[in-house]
């Protein structure tokens, strides 16, 4: 029976109001048929194929036009841009609010875009800050955090923890020697800092939705971090327990919230760095192969059993 | 031909679409649970997440298995003896697909997906072992060479039809492209070809998917039409399709327009510029959103190879104007579908996206990311 005869049906029996059957019916035969994220994406190419121009323009042409004329022109734009986006917001919320209009979110993308772009120029050819980038990046960072909290953007604030991230990772670049300790270290302190931060808004209810957003880019940090520990020469016995727990909690969590996204993490890190420790001494292919075969074969069925407890498509 | 019930994909598809519709609010929470048991199907399905990792670790064991038989019984075979045996895996590996669905009952699991695509890689690895190693060079013997894309195609066909995985279709067009290069070394003769045999293709898939309007099997067909028009256009735009692209693509295409006779790359240069408004009126016709989004694909891929193809230099400015075009192409259609025709919607978000994004006003591709 297809869906149409279905609802016919449902309306013969009384589950639906006639209203209700002649809606979703026409629904069914795309009518209207929505345009919404075809235009969106139409938008968001727009915006990217524009900053990719300008960037490519202004590192081209510099010379030519002069720091004056560049620095005018993207200080026209960017102030432009936040200054559609101050003027349109509507007050601020804690909780999520939409968009103003339909370009909004594109604007803010734009902004935010011509913002790194102005920075990188400042200090490429002005030396501001005499090659501190991490400066940048913090500066960046911070920026970011307050238009995404202002603006309620989840691509501004993915853009905000990215820069946060990359600030961590360059000024541990300054320091003299034991970098690949540091960046682990600071990777897994960057992770309690931004998932207790993001923890704690979410408890006060500022934005609750962009905790999905923390969890995700602290999720990926963490299992990075603790798979560079595993794949250590020496000294990575530590690292095996802290990845298995790492794993439990993402498996566990994945589970009790039905986000299955952190099972997947768990299964595809938890598999790939439990491997590498048990097979890095193994020269015999023929036991190698018969590794894969048999954890590939457990990894299948225990997933089965989770999929057919948990797993069912909302 | 399909291992599936046609009730069954459907009623799938109901399940699918009333939760879809109970998210957007055009079902009371009530309605959507006393619905929901009449849409009960005896498939088994997962979601992404898991259908992703176990289609992984499927793939993992499988081919670990069949390495470690080649491994322990056949160290020191011959390639031929390779062959026969791979053509034996991908037949094992092919029922052992059909079993999972017929006994398993898996529907869209990654297990039975897995199997599936593990038995075409066997089979094209297969057929090259045992038929064509070791054959010294002759026109003759290289032109059988083409059963083992020819073998790929039809098989990845096959499992499209069979199994219902979309993926497959591009698969089998991928193998295609690869069969005119065994018959014939003309470059433009090599492009004619592929294009005829994704024409021919579209032919066949058009005239079946009018008989598909408003069932499940209408999103097959539409996104195998979605890759004919693509899989077209790809074939025809010399600039895209050319053997070295980078090599003149900032240069001004004179490479290209010297591999091919003129007047074949003008030709192909006006069909370039003729199919996107081909594509973009069907895929408004039909209101198809794959062939809609490939005929804006193609669109835009026309004006980023009109430069190459007319041998003009690029400018770094160039992103900036098809940035400004397609910001400005998107917000003419938004005001007037505002003020225009009451059958399509810019402001209205298909149904389910607002269940899918947590209602957020940010578009889904960007959500998703996260």
């Amino acid at each position: 029976m297809i869906i149409l005869a279905r609802l016919e049906h449902w309306r013969e029996q009384g589950a639906i109001s006639p209203e209700q059957q002649s809606h979703l019916a026409s629904l069914c035969r795309g009518e209207p048929f929505s345009l919404f994220l075809e235009l969106n994406i139409l938008l968001y190419a727009g915006v990217l194929a524009f900053v990719a121009g300008l960037g490519w323009t202004v590192t081209t042409w510099s010379q030519q036009l002069g720091d004056v004329l560049v620095l005018a022109v993207l200080s026209t734009i960017l102030a432009a841009c936040f200054w559609y986006c101050f003027s349109r917001a509507p007050a601020w919320s804690l909780a999520q609010t939409p968009a103003p209009s339909a370009v909004f979110d594109y604007v803010l993308y734009l902004g935010s875009l011509i913002w790194c772009i102005e920075l990188a120029y400042l200090e490429n050819r002005l030396h501001v800050l005499s090659g501190q980038w991490d400066f940048y990046l913090l500066a960046t960072a911070v920026f970011f955090f307050f238009l995404a909290y202002r603006f309620d953007n989840r691509f501004v604030l993915s853009l905000a923890l990215s820069s946060l991230a990359g600030w961590c990772g360059l000024t541990i670049s300054h320091w003299p020697s034991h970098q690949h300790a540091a960046y682990r270290q600071y990777s897994l302190l960057y992770c309690l800092l931004v998932g207790l931060g993001g923890a704690l808004l979410q408890r006060r209810g500022v934005k609750a939705h962009f905790f999905g957003t923390y969890l995700n880019i602290v999720a990926n940090v963490l299992f990075w971090a603790v798979l560079s520990g595993v794949f250590k020469r020496e000294g990575y016995g530590v690292w095996l327990p802290a990845l298995l727990l790492v794993c439990g909690t993402s498996l566990a969590w994945g589970l009790t919230r039905r986000q299955f996204v952190f099972v997947a993490y768990s299964a595809v890190y938890g598999y790939v760095g439990v491997s590498a420790i048990l097979i890095r001494s193994i020269s015999d292919f023929t036991f190698v192969l018969t590794y894969f075969v048999f954890t590939a074969v457990a990894m299948v069925v225990g997933l089965v059993l989770i999929a057919r407890r948990f797993g069912r498509p909302a | 031909m399909r291992i599936y019930a046609s009730a069954s994909e459907e009623t799938l598809r109901a399940r699918k679409l009333l939760a879809d519709w109970a998210g957007d609010g055009l079902l009371t929470q009530a309605q959507y649970e006393h619905l929901k048991q009449e849409t009960v199907s005896e498939l088994r399905t997962t979601n992404i997440f898991l259908r992703l990792i176990l289609f992984l670790f499927t793939l993992i064991s499988v081919g670990a298995a069949a390495a470690l038989f080649f491994a322990v019984f056949l160290p020191h075979s011959s390639e031929q003896t390779n062959g026969i045996f791979l053509l034996i895996c991908a037949a094992l590996s092919y029922a052992a697909a059909e079993l999972s669905v017929s006994q398993g009952r898996l529907y869209r699991y990654g297990i039975e997906e897995a199997l599936a695509v593990g038995s075409v890689v066997f089979l094209c690895v297969g057929v090259q072992f045992a038929f064509f190693s070791g054959t010294p060079y002759s026109p003759k013997s290289y032109g059988f060479q083409s059963l083992i894309p020819a073998a790929g195609a039809v098989f990845s066909l096959w499992i499209w039809r069979r199994f219902g995985l979309w993926y497959a279709f591009p698969a089998a067009m991928v193998f295609a492209v690869f069969l005119p290069g065994y018959w014939t070394s003309s470059r433009s003769a090599q492009h004619v070809i592929v294009a005829l045999l994704y024409a021919i293709g579209l032919i066949g898939v058009t005239a079946v998917r009018s008989r598909h309007h408003f069932d499940f099997g209408g999103n097959d067909y539409s996104r195998a039409e979605a890759f004919l028009w693509l899989g077209i256009y790809l074939a025809i735009n010399l600039q895209l399709s050319s053997l070295d692209p980078r090599a003149h693509w900032w240069v001004g295409g004179t490479g290209a327009a010297s591999e091919f006779a003129r007047p074949f790359y003008w030709t192909t240069w006006m069909l370039t510029w003729l199919l996107p408004p081909v594509v973009l009126a069907r895929g408004v016709w039909l209101k198809d959103r794959f062939v809609l989004a490939v005929g804006v694909i193609v669109a835009v891929l026309s004006f980023v190879s009109n430069k190459p193809y007319l041998g003009w230099p690029r400018h770094t400015w160039d992103p900036m104007l098809l940035g400004i075009l397609l910001t400005g192409v998107a917000l003419f259609i938004r005001r007037w579908l505002a003020r225009g025709p009451a059958e399509f919607a810019a402001a209205l978000p298909p149904h389910g996206y607002r269940q899918r994004t947590n209602g957020g006003s940010t578009p889904a591709p960007l959500h998703w990311a996260w």
